[in-house]
């Protein structure tokens, strides 16, 4: 095998033992909340709606382990209505067995790992272990001195080879009644996933037209009247030839400043459409010139293994632009900082500042509409934390699509 | 001539006054959206008007609102709208009441001082001119089985520039023939198209126009 296969076996060992302990964690969180229920917290809507936050744990859990698991409706308000409705009842039995027989068998995959080691590595501690108080593990006794913690040891590599070939398996017996009940049932109707779709669609193509409305104005209002005020420059510098020569000069000056004008205002247009930048550098180098750019000091970190899709980088680009636009404009921050990871084929993207938050989507902020309807429209997801006297974070989630 | 000038553009506002000015003309006011521009003409009572389509506050017909509002509150006045580029709702809406004392013309019309400054004239003198690339647009936008087919290519040349607002005198300058020629264009356009034979310019203005479908 060579090192980079093994580096590629390791790594998906990790990721089917990250799989392992989320869905641990969610049936650790199920357990209370499945007593709660039997003790009647069902009939409260506080504990309907702790039901389904579990529920929609496991279930985003889920899509970023593999294909996606849509949500139900929300919630009826009523309680009979809850009781009534399928997709409640769907919960309530991922519920019972995720928080029972799910939780076993998440320790049981866990329990692999960890015997893998704690055996592999005995020989290394087992002197610091009293004889009189068993074995390591579930063993009875430490075995006889060096030769049993090499014995040991070997029984170690069998855990550490059930662990890469059963894990998986584990876990995707873990995963299974999530993906069973979580998930709308066979021929549920996905009308409310298609107007999501529809809707973020439709933002996304309204998104598109705002640019497209940026660009056309920019274009006519900045670079053509320019060119038009050097015609008309140019058509006075020729009338003037004749009766006013010692005009003509000035008219040139003004001519030549129309110009340089024009090229300016063409080049902020070309550098708002697709910034040269990002296709010649790449995103890192793009969002550094946007950082030195910024009016308040931005403090960049940037770890981007690998191109994303030109267009989820623009985007990227963009709200940071539009954030640190923002951040300049109203946040009266000192300083700000943006962040740039990769998880997967998922794009992280966090900008923070220091200033005075209160920023809402509501509050006028056309510029965060803006950017959440970008980020809609890649189907990625965008979070503003921002209470009043800050500071403010806006996460941003997006998929690589690469 | 006393003009009023509206446009949002600083360069392009002042060089075009710069330029009226160098010809001898009387600027008297410069403004940049519709209401001082309204308030200006109030004011100065000025023989023309020119204004740009685009201005504040939303950047898309407010010239054309304001023109009109213009002329309703002072009838007469002579109005020449610039634009960045032709549309023909625009041509529409201003030439609902007429077409005398008005222009449209495209902005980059204005680099071509003389021929600017005659239309600037003959708008001033109760004339018409329509930018060529309106006319262009309605000629060509013609059903194919349009009366415009009984015209010969000589006369439908004819017809646009009678549309755009010149006389028999400059339409013979610019096919290099006798007026005398045009005349004869002209009355053969005028049977053929059903209209009345008239000889003022922007009543012939109106009627082509009105033939080509703009100025209902």
């Amino acid at each position: 095998m060579t090192y980079r296969r093994r580096m590629t076996r390791l790594r998906v060992a990790v990721g089917v033992l990250r799989h392992n302990l989320g869905g641990l964690g969610t049936s650790v969180l199920a357990l209370p909340i499945l007593i709660a229920v039997f003790l009647g917290l069902l009939l409260t809507p506080l504990g309907r709606r702790a039901v389904r936050r579990v529920a929609d744990r496991e279930r985003a859990r889920l899509t970023r382990w593999g294909p996606p698991v849509i949500g139900p409706p929300p919630l009826p308000t009523g309680t009979r209505d809850a009781l009534r409705d399928p997709s409640v009842r769907r919960e309530l039995a991922w519920l019972a067995v995720h928080g029972t027989i799910g939780l076993l068998v998440g320790l049981a995959g866990l329990s692999l790992p960890i015997y893998a080691i704690e055996y592999t590595t005995f020989p290394l501690w087992f002197r610091a272990l009293d004889p009189s108080l068993g074995g390591p593990g579930f063993l009875s006794g430490p075995g006889d001195g060096l030769t049993g913690a090499l014995e040991i040891s070997v029984l170690g590599l069998v855990f550490a080879a059930a662990t890469i070939g059963l894990l998986p398996g584990i876990t995707r017996l873990q995963a299974f009644p999530g993906r069973r009940q979580l998930a709308p049932p066979p021929g549920a109707d996905l009308s409310l996933r298609v107007a999501e779709l529809t809707a973020t669609r439709a933002a996304a193509l309204d998104a598109h037209a705002t640019e497209l409305r940026r660009i056309e104005r920019s274009l006519h209002d900045g670079t053509q009247n320019r060119l038009v005020a050097l015609n008309v420059l140019i058509g006075a510098a020729r009338r003037a030839q004749d009766r006013n020569p010692a005009a003509v000069a000035e008219l040139l000056d003004r001519a030549q400043d129309a110009t340089e004008q024009a090229l300016a205002e063409l080049r902020a247009v070309v550098r708002g459409i697709l910034p040269p930048v990002l296709d010649d550098r790449g995103l890192a180098s793009a969002l550094a010139g946007l950082a030195g750019a910024s009016a308040v000091p931005c403090r960049l970190d940037v770890q981007l293994p690998g191109r994303c899709a030109v267009s989820v980088e623009a985007t990227v680009y963009f709200v940071v632009a539009e954030a640190l636009t923002n951040v300049a404009k109203h946040s009266g921050a000192s300083a700000a900082a943006v962040t740039v990871r990769r998880d997967g084929e998922r794009l992280l993207l966090r900008i923070t500042d220091d200033g005075h938050g209160g920023a809402g989507l509501d509050s006028g902020g056309s510029g965060l509409t803006g950017i959440r309807r970008r980020i809609e429209a890649y189907d990625g997801r965008f979070t503003l934390t921002s209470p009043p006297g800050g500071p403010t974070t806006m996460d941003v989630e997006l998929p690589c699509g690469s | 001539m006393r003009i009023v000038i509206a446009e949002d553009d600083a360069l392009l506002r002042e060089g075009l006054a710069l330029l009226l000015r160098a010809e001898g003309l009387d600027v008297v006011a410069t403004t940049d959206a519709p209401a001082p521009f309204l308030d200006a003409v109030e004011e100065h009572k000025p023989d023309i008007a020119i204004i740009d389509v685009r201005m504040p506050p939303t950047h898309t017909d407010e010239g054309i609102v304001a023109a009109v509002e213009a002329r309703r509150r002072r009838p007469g006045l002579a109005v020449l709208v610039l634009s960045a580029y032709v549309e023909q709702a625009f041509a529409t809406e201003l030439l609902a009441h007429g077409s005398a004392r008005l222009g449209y013309l495209l902005k980059e019309r204005v680099g071509r001082v003389e021929e600017f400054l005659t239309a600037l004239h003959r708008v001033a003198g109760g004339g018409t001119a329509i930018d060529p690339e309106v006319i262009g647009q309605l000629l060509a936008r013609t059903r194919p089985d349009s009366t415009l087919d009984r015209l010969s290519p000589r006369e439908i040349d004819v017809l646009a520039l009678m549309a755009e607002g010149l006389g028999n005198t400059a339409i013979a300058e610019k096919l290099f023939v006798t007026e005398g020629a045009v005349q004869k264009h002209i009355r053969r356009i005028f049977a053929k198209l059903d209209l009345p034979p008239d000889d003022r310019a922007d009543r012939r203005v109106t009627a082509v126009l009105r033939y080509l479908d703009l100025g209902r």
